[in-house]
């Protein structure tokens, strides 16, 4: 039984390495030549709307926010501080897709993701 | 130990919450997953069938959020809803986007409203155990001011 949990993890272990990523490889799938100061811009920019990133993710990304409407609490976004972001690409293009049209009525650009990556790497 | 094992995971699968006691969790690992980012899970139980497909059919509009998802999960999370829904007329619909707060029966149990700065989406401002799905009164603070009258 031992051998079963165990080959179980094991199987599960390998199946999560395969859709797993790092928040570095995903940005180098979106080109090259980001801007970690264009990215903030990004951050910080209401882009026309009511709302920025920072409305939910506060002004510094290394801390927990809270969600406009049901303050629930959010997690730390930069990977410096959360270990868990930008390490499934199912959840980074959910999310994106998501807030992008939340915040700026429409998708974002593989430049501006990759900016914004940019911009929350270079946080410690 | 196999069969202790599976008995307790039996009894913790099918334990029917009771009538009447407020508690509807534990909700399935999907649910939480894709429903209790932004909120806490909402119970289920709380909305009829035709609520919840309204709910589902428009996530990427969801109360001025967009909330999509991808099709496999939106069908698998879809499916779980209509077969846990409530079956009674108090927790039907009353408007296009069918927010349970403005259910009949949501409307009297928190009648009359707290104070406006504290959202009905934030369940556990006052339901300190709702991310949970334990909405008891033992687990109950009420804000300052606001006095719960029990109504029929």
């Amino acid at each position: 039984m031992k051998f079963r949990i165990l080959s179980g993890l094991a199987l599960l272990a390998l199946g999560g390495a395969a859709s797993a990523t790092t928040p570095a490889e995903f940005q180098a799938t979106l080109g090259g030549g980001f801007s970690a100061s264009r990215g903030e811009t990004f951050y910080r920019n209401t882009h026309g709307g009511d709302c920025s990133c920072a409305t939910c993710h506060t002004d510094n990304p290394a801390a927990g926010g809270n969600h406009a409407v049901t303050k629930k609490a959010i997690k730390p976004l930069a990977p410096a501080a959360n270990a868990e972001r930008f390490t499934s690409p199912e959840k980074i293009e959910k999310w994106f897709k998501r807030n992008c049209n939340d915040v700026l009525k429409r998708a974002c650009t593989p430049q501006e993701k990759g900016d914004f990556l940019a911009f929350l790497l270079t946080i410690k | 130990m196999k069969s202790l094992l599976i008995a307790a995971l039996l009894a913790a699968s099918t334990a029917p919450a009771l009538a009447g006691d407020h508690r509807y969790g534990p909700f399935p690992a999907h649910y939480v997953e894709e429903c209790a980012s932004c909120h806490v899970a909402y119970p289920p139980q709380l909305l009829t069938a035709p609520g919840w497909q309204r709910v589902m059919t428009q996530l990427d509009r969801h109360y001025g959020i967009d909330a999509s998802l991808d099709a496999k999960r939106r069908a698998t999370i879809a499916d779980y809803l209509q077969h846990a829904a409530s079956r009674k007329d108090k927790h039907a619909p009353t408007e296009a986007t069918a927010r349970m707060t403005n259910t009949p029966w949501f409307i009297r149990e928190h009648w009359p409203t707290p104070p406006a700065k504290t959202p009905f989406a934030n369940c556990t401002a006052c339901h300190t155990a709702a991310d949970k799905g334990d909405y008891s009164e033992s687990s109950l603070k009420l804000p300052a001011g606001f006095r719960h009258k029990e109504r029929d």
